[in-house]
């Protein structure tokens, strides 16, 4: 009797494992980075991949544990059982067959691999490619459009990524610092953004909507809290937003006063700029090391357009009036470790809190919001 | 690693007796841990020298190697070194035949011609600082100083343990019976002067006309290949 | 220079802290390795408790940033380096002398220094604790976010400074076990007669000598970069960080199977003795083991298919990386095929062995889904990573190290673990690891990035997290019963004989604990499995053997002698390594300490290299030793069929002709195996005359 409860407890540990794993490849919900849920052409023959190779495991998982159970329990000593079983020592034919047959299914699905591999490293060719350079930064995401309109406007934004449907995308992967990793899971797999090498993925969206994205190579203190989204717009409305973005806002008499802030006392655009894209020449030279050099400033968001973001502070906040006020207080509460804390002058306070009036802030608040 | 080639340098006179003892293979356990240790430092001069060929050529700033390195000089510190390997069979051969003062005169001889490179080394790293190449100049210093330095620790080890084995010699104490520890110390030295062969070889002959980063080398090393060279 | 240890006298204490200090027995190094090892066992899994408390739910902020980073760079560095490692040298230490019939290692005061060096390096390494300063980086520590710039505080110089000292540590002692087990074996041990612990041991010690040296190498760069100013690995001065991702990656994928081959050979011991059969394919088993050995130096890359390498490397290191399944999976058909047939026993390591196949068996399926590329670039660095490393390094390593530890404690201590305790310690590690480790398959499956402290609630990793910190509890409760299982069944339970498995190992042939010499007299090994050709050919012949070989005058046995200096040596090498630590900013030496720890070093290299120590190797002085055990013949003195010179018994060819001999008995006439000293089919150990076996030559 004794015997038996282990037995039937294993197998109802290995009932379980099989449960939980049927339950992952049946019920994939709709998270807002899964794998499961791909789309486009990159993701979708990832996926496919993952999918062979997955119910390849499944199989091979349900045989060799099956067989491995039944072999416990048929063989299991029974009492009174002191005769040896028999001495075998093993066996020619069978040792080559488990070892054939899976070398010949191995190599057949590393031929699948290699033909994928080959197959997604480069868009297809001759397709109409948007090409877009994203550039990480501890702990954000830089992204230009050397030209977004066909027209040759020159964009630079940060942290929210915009392209339109059904086009393939070019990323060319840059970083300021360390090594970075860019990854959109429902778009396609992630490539290492690395400061000497001159990476590139591509991806191409087949519907509109929100994807959302998130750095996957540790890179520091924040490196939980540098995440991106990826719009994917409508044909025309990508469009639109190419040609007007940079447009000169419209501002009250506050974010008139706001501006004043950004410019002079809060010191904003030793870091950041606010209308319009950054000078190329600039942006190149930071990729050069600008974070090596103890100066005290560090490359900032470009905020042009602000306002019609969804999020800001990489990803992580809804924009709106309260989160953004709150951001501006101290940084260091919602995202520890970020680099305006560390440097700008208005947080080098005993508590971090911003040291900037309470009527600054809110035309600073201002001016940010009317950034559209 | 300089410490691990301690490790086994006491390790192997420590075992210090003279019985012939029985092993499964035959082999004496302390030659057997020199070659195993020997297997080891090739991985680790492999890896100094891969890092250096990845980084050949790379250099932002001068000097590159093209403007300092001296050949003709290291080549006769290299015949000085294949010298001494003539030197330290002597010495086996003069253990072997128990030539006592032949023991001494070839331990002496193999250590003298390993001071001598050594001395040719510390006049080029000398020369290489007042042409104002150091460590932290560029990759060339960095990769060049941290392979042959390292290297120049091994021979200096090697003339440690070979003073110490003219020593013991002196006392009378080494002849046939004791002869593996000559041998042991020989096996040591011998893998010090081919991993130098390999040194210069390329970063000498090959390597030594190397310019700055835009120049082409003619043989573009990826780091991917890293592993099948090392 | 001999003067130093003649003024010195030798230790000589049998007992108490010296004796401990000073011990050269291979058994007590083994005990010291495992002691330690458990010790750091403890304090990753509370790293790991913290890792779980902060993630269990989103947007948690019970521990800062840092120190969540601190707390996996630790975790990681210490399972790896100071735990698993450790525990497999802790086995080698305790069994493989005893396995091969030896009665010490090959250099057991270098084996001394080498568990004096990994003890000081983990202190080392966890001393960052204490100055707030603990490495924060990872266990694989990209550059550069590992230079200077962004990581301005000694927690990397720790990290790389402390991974120095363990790595002399274990190539010291993977020197050791290699001549051991290639030099050391008893007579008739042949290299295809070893079990297969010993062969998984010395695969694993030839991957550890060369292996690391690739790492030292990384590491003295780093060490370099951050302190002298040089670029190896720094962008702005024409370095490349990812030159640190092949040289650590050449090292690490080899590790991998430093830390799983041993736990194979474990499980491959287990399984035949608990099934009452044989190991089903040995050679197989074997040459899968060598296989892996040698194929884990091709795939190295597979950590860096997001690198972008190009799709040719990539390709290559993902056909090279499928097919190390092939023999992954052979050693598990042969081990099921090891029960196949058998008579089960489910004793406590027995169950971990097979809850180490059964457990392997996934972690090498998620291993293949890696394995090509596309598919790993959803996969790398999120985690299903981590759920797989879990269940290969925790499924995997440690349930074999557990199997082993409840398998040879009784040989160890005299006494066995207790089985209830036992049991519910597998049941709970069993459950708890399943419970934890394999909810993230599926969230890293579903975008969740390893090293992140913290997480939106918007992605939906809630629940599987809150189950995975659950399921730590469950493992926390498993170690805490394993730890009331030692304490009680030192104190309680009976004495478990010399063979309370009924094993075939050499090692069970002696009484437990063996003492301090292991075999009285050096056995004749008759085949594989020897103590289970010894036992049944005695039952056969009526005579049951019930004791364990009769204990002689330990004095009429030569032992090697305790001593200071591979301690005197492993302290200066502390020094050497930490005095890198303190930069005093003299203007041409700005790091003196080292020097001192170099002279400690040195002093106690001299006077270890002046100890008298003819003690030291002494496996050939009592082969001719009283009685031989259980009635195994006399060995027969086998001459040269060609010259008729005396061969020395362990030679297989003669030394003076070079020639084979072939050897038939005198008495019946059939021919011998060359391995045997005495007649399989007719027992006789007389003296071969030339003449007899010359029809071969």
């Amino acid at each position: 009797m004794f015997k038996w409860r282990p037995i039937r407890s294993k197998q109802l540990a290995l009932l379980g494992l099989l449960t939980l794993l049927f339950l992952v490849i049946a019920c994939a919900p709709d998270a807002k980075q899964s794998t499961f849920s791909a789309s486009g052409p990159v993701a979708e023959k990832q996926l496919l991949l993952f999918n062979v190779l997955l119910w390849v495991m499944v199989a091979v998982f349900v045989l060799v544990e099956g067989i491995l159970l039944y072999a416990i329990i048929k063989f299991r000593r029974r009492p009174g059982q002191d005769e040896l079983p028999p001495q075998t020592h093993g066996h020619t034919a069978l040792e080559i067959t488990w070892t054939v047959i899976p070398t010949v299914l191995i190599l057949a699905l590393g031929i699948w691999s290699v033909i994928t591999i080959f197959d997604l490293d480069q868009p297809p060719a001759g397709a109409d490619t948007l090409e877009v350079t994203a550039v990480g930064h501890q702990w954000w995401w830089e992204f230009e459009y050397p030209d977004a309109d066909g027209k040759g406007k020159y964009i630079t934004t940060a942290n929210e990524l915009r392209v339109p449907v059904d086009r393939a995308i070019q990323i060319n992967l840059r970083s300021d610092d360390v090594i970075h990793s860019f990854w959109v899971p429902k778009l396609a797999g992630k490539v290492d953004v690395i400061p000497t090498r001159n990476n590139y993925m591509w991806f191409q969206a087949d519907e509109t909507g929100t994807f959302f994205g998130q750095c996957a190579e540790f890179c520091g203190v924040a490196h939980a809290q540098m995440r991106f989204l990826v719009q994917v717009l409508p044909q025309e409305d990508y469009l639109a937003w190419a040609e007007s973005f940079g447009e000169t806002p419209v501002l009250t008499a506050q974010a008139q006063a706001g501006q004043q802030v950004f410019n002079s006392t809060g010191g904003c655009v030793v870091c950041h700029t606010a209308t319009g894209s950054d000078d190329p020449a600039v942006v190149a030279g930071r990729i050069t090391g600008f974070m090596t050099t103890e100066t005290g400033i560090a490359p900032g968001p470009n905020l042009t357009d602000l306002a019609t973001r969804e999020r800001f502070a990489a990803g992580l906040a809804d924009l709106n009036r309260d989160n953004l006020r709150q951001w501006l207080r101290n940084p260091e509460d919602i995202k520890p470790g970020n680099y305006m804390s560390e440097r700008a002058n208005i947080y080098q306070t005993a508590d971090g809190r911003v040291s900037l009036s309470e009527e600054d802030l809110s035309a600073l608040l201002e001016y940010l919001l009317s950034l559209k | 690693m300089a410490h691990q080639g301690e490790t086994s340098h006491h390790a192997a006179p420590g075992a210090g007796h003279t019985e012939e003892e029985t092993t499964t293979t035959g082999i004496n356990h302390r030659k057997l841990l020199m070659w195993v240790f020997l297997s080891s430092d090739c991985l680790f001069f492999g890896s100094l020298i891969a890092t250096y060929m990845v980084y050949r050529g790379q250099s932002l700033v001068g000097p590159y190697p093209d403007s300092i390195i001296d050949v003709p000089i290291t080549t006769i510190s290299t015949f000085v070194l294949l010298c001494s390997s003539f030197a330290m069979v002597q010495a086996l051969s003069a253990t072997n035949a128990n030539n006592q003062k032949g023991i001494q005169l070839w331990l002496l001889a193999t250590a003298f011609l390993g001071v001598i490179f050594i001395g040719f080394q510390m006049y080029e790293f000398y020369a290489f600082l007042k042409e104002g190449l150091r460590i932290d100049t560029n990759l060339f210093g960095a990769t060049f100083f941290t392979l042959t330095g390292f290297h120049g620790a091994h021979v200096t080890l090697g003339i440690v343990w070979l003073l110490g084995l003219f020593f013991v010699a002196r006392k009378g104490r080494l002849g046939p019976r004791t002869a593996l520890d000559v041998e042991i110390a020989g096996l040591y030295w011998h893998f010090v002067d081919i991993v130098w062969i390999v040194i210069f070889t390329l970063v000498y002959l090959i390597g030594g006309f190397d310019s700055g980063p835009s120049a082409t080398i003619s043989i573009p090393i990826d780091p991917s290949i890293l592993g099948f060279l090392g | 220079m001999a003067t130093l240890t003649d003024v010195i006298s030798r230790p000589a204490s049998q007992s108490g802290l010296w004796s401990w200090l000073t011990t050269v027995d291979h058994k007590r190094i083994g005990v010291l390795y495992g002691t330690t090892a458990f010790i750091f066992l403890l304090l990753g899994g509370i790293e790991a408790g913290v890792i779980r408390l902060q993630l269990a739910v989103p947007n948690n902020s019970l521990v800062s940033p840092d120190t969540f980073n601190q707390m996996f760079t630790m975790h990681g560095t210490t399972m790896i380096f100071l735990v698993i490692m450790p525990l497999s040298a802790s086995f080698f230490n305790f069994v493989i002398p005893l396995a091969i019939g030896a009665r010490d290692v090959a250099f057991p005061r270098l084996n001394a220094f080498s568990y004096w060096v990994f003890l000081f390096g983990g202190l080392l390494l966890n001393a960052s604790f204490l100055t707030n300063q603990a490495p924060d980086a990872g266990w694989f520590s990209y550059a550069n976010l590992t230079e200077k710039p962004f990581s301005a505080n000694a927690g990397l110089d720790y990290w790389a400074l402390g991974l120095q000292v363990l790595g002399v540590s274990s190539l010291a002692s993977a020197f050791n076990f290699i001549v051991t087990i290639v030099n050391m074996r008893a007579p008739g041990m042949s290299l295809m007669r070893m079990p297969l612990f010993v062969w998984m041991t010395l695969v694993t010690s030839i991957l550890l000598v060369l292996a690391f040296p690739v790492i030292t190498v990384g590491l003295i760069e780093l060490t370099l970069d951050r302190n002298f100013g040089t670029s190896f690995f720094v962008p702005d001065g024409g370095g490349d960080p990812v030159m640190w991702q092949h040289l650590f990656w050449v090292f690490g994928h080899p590790e991998v199977y430093i830390l799983i081959l041993p736990a194979m050979g474990i499980v491959s011991e287990i399984l035949p003795t608990f099934s009452r059969k044989p190991l089903f394919g040995y050679p197989v088993v074997v040459f899968s083991g060598i296989v892996i050995g040698i194929m884990g130096w091709a795939v190295w890359s597979h950590h860096m298919f997001t690198v972008g390498l190009g799709p040719v490397a990539v390709s290559v290191f993902t056909i090279t990386t499928m097919l190390i399944a092939v023999p992954t999976g052979v050693k598990i058909f042969n081990w099921i095929g090891t029960l196949w047939g058998g008579s089960i026993d489910f004793k406590t390591p027995m169950l971990f062995s097979l809850g180490f196949v059964a457990l392997f068996i996934v972690g090498g399926l998620s291993g293949v889904s890696h394995a090509v590329a596309p598919s790993d670039n959803q996969q790398q660095d999120t985690y299903y990573i981590v759920a797989h490393i879990h269940y290969v390094l925790f499924g995997g390593s440690l349930f074999g190290i557990f199997a082993g530890v409840y398998y040879w404690f009784p040989k160890l201590t005299g006494k066995l673990l207790h089985e209830g305790f036992g049991k519910l310690h597998f049941w709970l590690y069993f459950i708890g690891m399943n419970v934890t480790f394999f909810p993230m398959h599926y969230l890293g499956l579903n975008g969740m990035p390893r090293r992140i402290y913290t997480y939106a609630s918007e992605f939906g990793w809630g629940e599987l997290n809150l189950l995975a910190s659950l399921g730590y509890l469950v493992l926390f409760a498993g170690t805490s019963i394993f730890i009331v299982n030692l304490i009680v069944s030192l104190r309680k339970q009976p004495d478990a004989g010399h063979d309370p498995w009924d094993a075939p190992g050499l090692e069970w042939s002696i009484s437990s604990p063996p003492p301090a010499y292991n075999f009285a007299a050096i056995p004749q090994v008759h085949g594989q499995d020897h103590y289970w050709i010894v036992k049944r050919q005695a039952l056969a012949e009526g005579k049951p053997i019930t004791e364990p070989e009769a204990p002689v005058n330990p004095a009429s046995i030569h032992m090697p002698s305790p001593s200071y200096w591979p301690l005197v040596t492993a302290i200066g090498t502390l020094i050497l390594a930490a005095g890198m630590l303190v930069d005093v900013g003299w203007p041409y030496i700005r790091f003196p300490i080292p020097f001192i720890g170099g002279l400690i070093a040195f002093i106690g290299i001299i006077g270890w290299a002046n100890e008298p120590a003819a003690a030291e190797h002494h496996a050939a002085v009592a082969t001719h030793e009283p009685a031989e055990p259980h009635a195994v013949p006399r060995p027969i003195q086998p001459l040269c069929s060609a010259c008729g010179s005396e061969l020395n018994p362990t030679f297989r060819f003669c030394p003076y002709c070079g020639s084979q001999p072939r050897v038939n008995c005198s008495t019946c006439g059939n021919e011998l195996d060359p391995a045997f000293r005495f007649c399989p089919h007719c027992g006789g150990n007389q003296e071969i005359p030339a003449e007899a076996h010359h029809e071969e030559a």
